[in-house]
């Protein structure tokens, strides 16, 4: 099987708006992606590609990437203008075959973290985003076992089973080192180089991002003090709190409609 | 059979003029670099003289990233209050065949190792050579790195790994290690607009300006320098170590002061601090330079103390540059004949001696001792603005003193004797040839 | 040459002199890529028996912080790997100078 890498090609120095070869190198979450990948590939005998979206500067992070046991780069030569979901289709079209697609979370040149969101919805796999911890499977016939962060320092556990996207938080694993002899043979790989063109682009339609307004219940009280109270007061507990013990259909159902209740969705 | 033919310590002027010349001679060169590009931990003081690269590269001067043209040339003496400038301009050091030039190191310094991948030498960046592979007979047969599975051999080691250089010094090269054969430079590259900086210095387009200074350092024996980029100015001061300690003046305080200076300070108002930055120079010049030559290694550069501090002439980075290239192309030659012992790889210590490396190193062998000696840098820059300030002040209705009484009037407020005087004139003299 | 006779002499005036950055500033200026293993150790005992403390003075980057109880502190990450440390220090034996692992350390732009 074959498992993708996906590298963003970002400034290094952490000056987010010049595009200077040498200064260019890939984020801490990408490269505990890639490390975490290599391990996985190490036990199931995968095959590891490393993608990455740019200018022909950014195949230096795919060399980095094979000089450290990578077996394979595509570079997508593509304008990085492009927004988060077009550069995530020309990537999809890519990885499309490959059991599992590795990502960091999201990249220190004010990444949202929406491309590997965008690559699992365009290909229709299964999503582990925001990973603070992988349990490397001794083989292929084990699931990849990771915790996702949540609100309130909870942990999420997490099975991965089938094709996913996974995406992996920064400095969860430090990246191996590439040998010396790994990186004088990866100056002289090959990489893929696919073209926009061969990557059919569709552009969804954009508009201009306008929150939905919120309406909020009026508040209820006998005298005028108190609904003031109701909704300026920060001492006392306002309560949306309630504990039901659900079905999860239900509780889903309760969850959407107290939201509406209460003006977080319209 | 080794990993390759060369291999070649730095990629900085010296080294990459290394991997040009031997992969030009048809070897096999690795070229490795301990940053994560070249150029990245190189700062100067200074000026390139890049003509030593017509051999190498005929047509440098229409792709090398430099910023100006030096065609102003000034020296100056600093005393407390007072600046005196020996100024000199040519437009003609701007138009080719060219003279000096102003540029970033980490621009130029990458811009040469990449023609050496263009030349075929294989560049490896992030690595740092931790040690020297030796054969049972003590031969140097390649390097260690500190990089997985790292060692790599080769028939020839070029060593151009900088001031520091501990190849050099593991290979036993240099005799001794003394801190007073070295300054500390440290600079400041300051921001202002390139028009800012054209009309300050009396300059257009890419012409720049070098200006040279002694005095100004607060006691501590160096001088100082003001370089003109594009759109920043490039300002330091070079500090002669010992005496910087037991000055117990800080390196950054002593170029505030420097900043402070009635005639410094209008050339920089204004200016913001973009980067900062530091650097040992090895500056003692032939009385400290190590043996540049073992079996299988060859040492250039700041690495074989290559580097001319003789007051007026500040070189360095055309020396790196001329001495790598002799160590790659007498590495190649040796390589060729099957036999790189050290007397057959003597044929770059023949080169060196015969061409302006060691020539004009040998010529002004007694001058940085001289440039900077206590007399030079405490007593007479007071003692020629002195002279100056005395000269052109018109005190009527008080006739004007003649200059013999001037200059003896100064030279004795300075205790300067007049033995000293015509010694350090005739060292001056001698040395400067 | 102090501060103070500079102005005197020149008429100066305290806000008419140069605005200095302060050290931090200064050498926030400068791109540290900062690796976890320190290349340069500092033996604190044999600094307890030093009385001229000429790292103190002389490192570029200010990294030797002299404690109260006769040690020096000294931090490796704004370093510029120049070697001043290790050519001043009297003291054999209290610095251990190494580059930093291929990659990592100081990062000049426009020097």
């Amino acid at each position: 099987m074959t498992i993708a890498v996906c590298l963003k090609w970002i400034n290094a120095s952490g000056q987010t708006d010049v595009d200077d070869d040498r200064f260019m190198g890939f984020s801490y979450a990408d490269q505990a992606a890639l490390e975490y990948a290599l391990r996985v590939a190490e036990n199931t005998n995968d095959e590891v590609i490393v993608v990455t979206a740019g200018p022909v500067g950014a195949e230096a992070v795919l060399r980095d990437a094979i000089a450290r046991g990578a077996h394979r780069a595509v570079r997508i030569d593509i304008d990085r203008s492009h927004d988060s979901a077009t550069i995530a289709q020309a990537i999809a079209q890519v990885v499309a075959h490959c059991a599992l697609i590795w990502c960091g979370d999201y990249s220190s040149d004010r990444g949202s973290g929406s491309v590997p969101a965008f690559i699992a919805a365009e290909l229709s796999f299964a999503q582990a985003l925001g990973l603070v911890e992988i349990q490397v499977p001794a083989d292929s016939l084990h699931p990849i076992r990771a915790l996702r962060r949540l609100d309130g320092g909870r942990r999420e556990q997490l099975e991965i089973h089938g094709q996913a996207v996974i995406s992996i938080e920064g400095s969860t694993a430090r990246l191996r080192r590439a040998s010396l002899k790994g990186s004088m043979a990866a100056n002289k790989q090959a990489i893929d180089i696919v073209t926009v063109n061969q990557v059919a682009i569709e552009t969804p339609p954009t508009r201009a991002y306008r929150p939905r307004a919120r309406t909020i219940a009026a508040p209820v009280g006998s005298s005028a003090l108190d609904r003031v109270k109701q909704i300026t007061d920060t001492s006392s507990a306002k309560g949306h709190g309630e504990t039901v013990h659900l079905e999860p259909r239900e509780a889903a159902e309760l969850i959407v409609n107290k939201l509406r209740e209460w003006g977080y969705q319209s | 059979m080794t990993d390759t033919d060369i291999i070649v310590v730095g990629a900085g002027p010296a080294g990459s003029c290394a991997a040009i010349a031997a992969a030009k001679a048809g070897k096999r060169v690795v070229l490795i670099e301990r940053g994560p590009f070249p150029g990245s931990k190189n700062m100067y003081g200074g000026v390139i003289y890049p003509r030593i690269l017509d051999e190498l590269i005929p047509d440098w001067f229409e792709h090398a990233p430099i910023q100006r043209w030096v065609v102003r040339r000034s020296t100056m003496l600093l005393s407390d209050t007072g600046a005196f400038n020996i100024d000199y301009r040519s437009n003609a050091w701007g138009q080719a065949p060219y003279n000096g030039a102003t540029a970033y190191r980490p621009d130029f310094d990458n811009w040469l190792a990449q023609q050496a991948v263009a030349a075929g030498a294989e560049l490896i960046c992030s690595t740092t050579v931790t040690g020297l592979l030796r054969d049972a007979q003590g031969r140097i047969k390649g390097i260690t790195t500190d990089r997985p599975d790292g060692d790599l051999t080769a028939s020839v080691v070029i060593a151009c790994d900088g001031v520091n250089s501990f190849i050099a010094k593991d290979a036993g090269l240099y005799k001794s290690v003394d801190a007073s054969n070295y300054t500390l430079g440290v600079k400041e590259t300051l921001s202002l607009p390139k028009s800012v900086i054209d009309e300050r210095f009396g300059v257009r387009d890419n012409q720049g300006v070098d200006i040279e200074i002694l005095g100004g350092t607060s006691g501590v024996n160096g001088g100082g320098f003001i370089y003109t980029n594009l759109d920043t100015i490039a300002l330091g001061v070079v500090l002669k170590l010992p005496k910087l300690s037991a000055q117990k003046k800080r390196p950054e305080e002593i170029i505030a002061e420097l900043k402070r200076h009635p005639a410094i300070a209008p050339l920089i108002e204004g200016a913001e601090v973009i980067e900062y930055s530091a650097h040992v120079i090895p500056e003692a010049g032939l009385d400290m330079m190590p043996k540049m030559v073992a079996d299988g290694l060859l040492v250039a550069g700041d690495a074989a103390a290559l580097c001319l501090a003789a007051g007026i002439w500040l070189e360095g980075v055309n020396f790196a540059m001329a001495s790598g290239m002799y160590a790659g192309q007498s590495a190649a030659q040796a390589v060729t004949a099957g036999n790189t012992s050290a007397s057959e790889l003597q044929s770059y210590t023949k080169k060196l001696n015969e061409t302006f490396v060691l020539k004009d190193h040998k010529k002004l062998r007694k001058i940085p001792h001289l440039v900077l000696s206590d007399r030079v840098q405490h007593k007479y820059p007071g003692f020629v603005t002195g002279i100056v300030e005395r000269m052109f002040r018109v005190e009527n209705p008080h006739p004007k003193p003649g200059v013999r009484r001037i200059l003896r009037e100064e030279r004795k407020k300075a205790g300067i004797s007049l033995m000293d005087l015509v010694r350090d004139a005739l060292t001056g003299l001698k040395g400067f040839g | 040459m102090s501060l103070e006779s500079l102005r005197a002499a020149n008429n100066i005036e305290r806000d008419n002199t140069w605005a200095e950055i302060s050290f931090q500033e200064r050498i926030d200026t400068a791109e540290f890529r900062i690796h976890e293993r320190a290349h340069i150790t500092v033996n604190g005992d044999s600094c307890r028996g030093c009385t001229t403390r000429e790292c103190v003075v002389a490192c570029p980057a200010n990294l030797f912080v002299p404690t109260s109880d006769g040690g020096i502190l000294f931090n490796y990450e704004n370093c510029f790997e120049c070697g001043t440390c290790y050519l001043v220090c009297n003291q054999a034996g209290a610095i251990t100078w190494t580059y930093p692992e291929g990659g990592y350390g100081i990062v000049f732009h426009r020097t």
